[in-house]
């Protein structure tokens, strides 16, 4: 347990991969017309951006000449990655709202939809690039996926996890609408920690279990899945609300994202069902005297990420 | 059979470059699990080792579930510190191996299962550190090596395990001639590699 803290402690902020990202900023000066540039260069220079533009579009910076149609098409940019994770480009129509799109190596081609009614090419396009970002934000949030192995761990199989896991899902897809919508809001920082906590909460849950106590997971685990649910859903929408998305298109990418969270979700929780159950095929447990370690190792991480988000809200 | 193919034809598809596209999406981590996708050679090692784990007595494969990613982690861990080596013909002898040990329905001691796991882990290890660019993240790479390791080893043997434990003698002759075509690769790739020496 020493050497498991010790390791935590050792762990550096470096191990999060920050790559840089850029602003593309657009202001339109005439029909069809625009004036801008890059309000934040990516460091690896905006010479080095590979971006494409739709057919009618002539960029010479500072100016953007598109004809009559206007900027509406597909934008990509070909060379996101590792040096350059993610562009906003930031369009600000004659008489209109600003709008947003965010590029990432995940979603890599966005449609810019004109001032009329957006056709089904549109609302193909922003499905496919929201439901590879919810994939993608729930397979690289450990803290969500060590929280639903918690309940899985507690509540094993059978109709009773799944019930645990549709509570998940609808108290997360409940509080990210709400949250997207701007009816509830909570600070990111001490809804980090406490989504650290409920993981905290969970392994002391196991651990109870494998003393033979019922806690409250194992006698309402619906109920606890659906209230940490709610947690977690806002977590997600900070994640949607950072990608600065056009109001209109809100409901379909709410939507789609939240199809690709369940995708990815779903992918891991069979992942480990059936982990589960080779492990028992091959008669490999752990022995008696090691039984809770993994609980203890759930425990320990989540406690590392609780104070150190803890420190990091004292600290801002 | 027509999954088989489609499997390989799949496998040997991937390009490595496709190792890059998913470390600048989803990470390293998932970049070290998915690395082993990117070469035809360690798809059908740990296959075959987990086949061959699965033909054999439960309490003696069951220890590969932690053999196999350790090996993986020294493996990874010399390659890292010390270069990733030509492997070609190692690879090519240990299908052969494996393949011959399968097809012949060999019974092997549990240590000699062991040792065969941790050897094949370390080779492998070393092969995919190869596979790490210089601004990897190192110890995300090697878990999600590590990882993938287990679960390929757990959940293949496992699966094997059940699919040969019915009274239907045509499984294992399945099995045994699953081994057959892999030794006979091992020797293709074999006599690839070694025209070149």
């Amino acid at each position: 347990m020493i050497r498991l803290l010790l390791l935590l402690l050792c762990a550096t902020p470096a191990m999060a991969h920050e790559a840089s990202m850029g602003v593309l900023q657009f202001r339109e000066v005439r029909p069809g017309s625009y004036v801008g540039g890059w309000t934040l260069e990516p460091t690896m220079g905006a010479a080095r951006v590979q971006l494409q533009l739709p057919g009618q579009c002539r960029l010479d910076l500072p100016s953007l000449e598109c004809g009559p149609r206007g900027l509406v098409g597909r934008v990509s940019i070909g060379n996101l990655g590792a040096d350059m994770s993610a562009v906003l480009i930031r369009l600000v129509p004659l008489g209109g709202e600003p709008r947003s799109y965010t590029l990432t190596s995940a979603s890599p081609v966005v449609s810019i939809l004109g001032a009329g009614t957006p056709g089904w090419e549109a609302w193909a396009e922003v499905a496919r690039t929201y439901v590879n970002i919810g994939i993608d934000h729930i397979l690289l949030g450990a803290d969500h996926l060590l929280f639903v192995l918690g309940l899985i761990w507690i509540v094993r199989g059978g109709w009773t996890l799944v019930r645990t896991i549709t509570a998940f899902t609808l108290g997360h897809s409940v509080s990210l609408a709400a949250a997207a919508y701007g009816v509830l809001g909570v600070p990111e920082r001490p809804l980090n920690a406490c989504i650290a906590l409920s993981i905290v909460f969970v392994g002391v849950e196991i651990v109870k279990l494998q003393r033979g106590e019922a806690g409250m997971t194992a006698r309402y685990p619906w109920a606890i899945a659906l209230g940490f649910g709610l947690v977690h859903g806002i977590g997600f929408a900070g994640a949607l609300s950072a990608l600065g998305i056009e109001r209109a298109l809100l409901l379909p990418a709410l939507l789609s994202f939240n199809i690709g969270v369940e995708i990815g979700q779903l992918g891991f929780v069979l992942l480990v069902l059936a982990l589960i159950a080779a492990h028992r095929r091959l008669r490999a447990t752990l022995p008696g005297w090691a039984a809770a370690a993994p609980a203890y190792a759930i425990g320990t991480v989540a406690a590392f990420w609780f104070v150190g988000r803890v420190a990091r809200m004292v600290a801002a | 059979m027509k999954r088989v193919l489609c499997v390989l034809a799949f496998a040997a598809a991937c390009r490595p470059a496709e190792a890059h596209i998913v470390a600048s999406r989803l990470g390293d981590f998932y970049a070290g699990a998915l690395h082993p996708l990117t070469g035809l050679e360690d798809a059908l090692l740990w296959v075959v080792l987990c086949v061959l784990a699965g033909t054999q007595n439960v309490a003696r494969a069951r220890w590969l579930v932690v053999l196999f990613p350790a090996g993986l982690l020294a493996g990874f861990a010399a390659g890292t510190a010390f270069g990733a080596l030509d492997i070609a013909v190692a690879d090519a002898g240990f299908m052969v191996l494996l393949g011959g040990l399968l097809a012949g329905a060999v019974r092997l001691p549990g240590p000699a299962l062991g040792a065969l796991a941790v050897l094949l882990g370390v080779m492998r290890g070393v092969a995919n550190a190869a596979g790490a660019a210089a601004d990897t993240n190192l110890p995300l790479f090697a878990a999600g090596l590590a990882l993938a390791g287990y679960a390929a080893i757990t959940l293949v043997t496992a699966g094997t395990e059940a699919f040969r434990d019915n009274a239907l003698g045509w499984r294992m002759i399945t099995l045994r001639a699953a081994g057959s075509w892999v030794a006979a690769i091992g020797l293709m790739a074999g006599g690839y590699a070694l025209r070149a020496v």
